[in-house]
């Protein structure tokens, strides 16, 4: 039986969402920024490595935005997973990570949840350490959509968290 | 010596300096000379510069001219209507002539394929259709032609817009994308619209229809080409909400391989 999953992005404005998926997807890349409008959909078949599940991920690519409280509700119904995305290089992207993680948890509570401080491809280990007062408490992942880094690592392990909360 | 030379002698003394500069200026004149008068030696010079600033001009001229030239070009066609009409008229008319000529043809193919095949069911069936109602037999083929047809159907969960379960007897597009697709249109529509009342129901992209049948859990998004009348719609609700109360349970919702074969059997011959 076909296993199909909603997995949906979400974050400020030009943290690399739509990046992510394309690199998760379609393995590209391009400097080229184009503002994500409403939402984009794009899937993808995995395998997982432990489970050896196939499943369906169908991602949803919301808009950016900088308030969490004005994402369209109706668009998270029924979601499977969330990811949140964040931009290392930009501190407003994560300066109110706490509440809108809370405010995701709150509305969401069963639903896996992963956190990912993207563009590390611009920032040095250092720069990491010295922010690990926030970066260590929530980030989940590191990522770089540029380089590639850990980015079929998220997805993978989202849709384990996935399968796993599925079959509880 | 006489006086004569003394003051040639003098004046070579005197303006020795003067001479030197002369001849030099008269020699970089000659070469000037050459230079302008020989095309070769001159576009030595100037074509590098040339190519530079064309290659300048052509970089820039979108951003420049390209304004300006948009704006002539939309007044010039706003102030002669007449002549744009003038100049395209033999053009569309050619395209629109082509296009419905080759859909004529095709119409009549079908037409012809039908009357040919005399002895299949269809066509028997056909005949004493024709000869109860009266209408002829063309005009029934013809009528089939711009038939509803069911192309596809699926089964959509409400909330998340991940497929239960579908159906569709060619495979052309990409079933959990246009799911998703359809329901963000959806939530996108009742958030515009700040009701939780009204559903989006119907939706018309190029030569198809998608009619969509909301649930309480799920919604049916049903593709259809050809003409999609109000009776074939009314028929399709009724047969659509059959389906959704004597056909599948709860359970189904829970399999998809179920309830594609309950999907399968019961729109395999469209049943409408």
């Amino acid at each position: 039986m076909k296993i199909s999953k909603k997995i949906v992005l979400i974050g400020h404005f030009g943290v690399g969402k739509s990046s992510l998926i394309r690199r998760f997807v379609e393995n590209t890349f391009t400097e080229d920024y184009k503002v994500t409008i409403g939402v984009h959909i794009l899937k993808k078949e995995v395998t997982l490595p432990k489970s050896n599940d196939d499943i369906t991920l169908v991602i949803w690519d919301l808009e950016g935005n900088d308030d969490i409280t004005n994402t369209r509700p109706s668009y998270l119904i029924g979601t499977n997973g969330f990811l949140y995305v964040f931009d290392m290089t930009r501190p407003a992207t994560y300066q109110s990570l706490e509440n809108d993680l809370d405010y995701i948890k709150d509305r969401y509570p069963n639903i896996p949840l992963k956190i990912i401080g993207n563009k590390k491809d611009l920032v040095t280990n250092d720069f990491i350490k010295q922010n690990k007062d926030v970066f260590g408490r929530f980030v989940d992942f590191y990522t770089s959509a540029k380089s590639g880094t850990n980015v079929d690592d998220v997805f993978t392990n989202l849709a384990e968290a996935v399968i796993k909360e599925a079959k509880k | 010596m006489n006086q004569e030379d003394k003051l040639k002698i003098l004046k070579d003394i005197l303006l020795k300096d003067e001479h030197e500069y002369a001849s030099s200026i008269e020699v970089k004149l000659k070469k000037l000379e050459d230079l302008i008068n020989k095309q070769n030696n001159l576009s030595k010079h100037i074509d590098p510069i040339l190519e530079d600033k064309l290659e300048a001009f052509i970089k820039e001229m979108p951003k420049t001219l390209g304004p300006t030239i948009t704006q002539t070009l939309q007044e010039e066609i706003k102030n002669s209507q007449d002549a744009v009409v003038e100049a395209l008229y033999p053009i569309m008319g050619k395209m629109i002539k082509k296009y419905v000529q080759k859909e004529i043809q095709i119409l009549s193919e079908n037409i012809n394929k039908s009357l040919n095949n005399t002895f299949s069911w269809a066509s028997i069936k056909r005949k004493f259709r024709s000869k109860k109602s009266g209408v002829s037999q063309g005009d029934m083929i013809i009528h089939d032609q711009f038939k509803s047809k069911i192309e596809q159907i699926m089964v959509i969960e409400s909330g998340s817009g991940l497929i239960v379960s579908e159906y569709s007897k060619t495979e052309g597009i990409d079933q959990d994308t246009v799911a998703g697709m359809l329901t963000a249109i959806k939530s996108f529509a009742q958030d515009a619209f700040t009701t939780q009342i009204q559903n989006l129901e119907y939706i018309e992209y190029e030569n198809y229809h998608i009619h969509l049948q909301n649930f309480s859990n799920y919604y049916i998004a049903v593709v259809i080409s050809g003409a999609f009348t109000a009776t074939f719609r009314s028929k399709l609700e009724d047969k659509l909400l059959d389906f959704a109360q004597n056909i599948i349970n709860k359970t189904d919702l829970e399999n998809s391989d179920i309830f594609n074969t309950k999907l399968k059997d019961y729109f395999d011959n469209e049943n409408i």
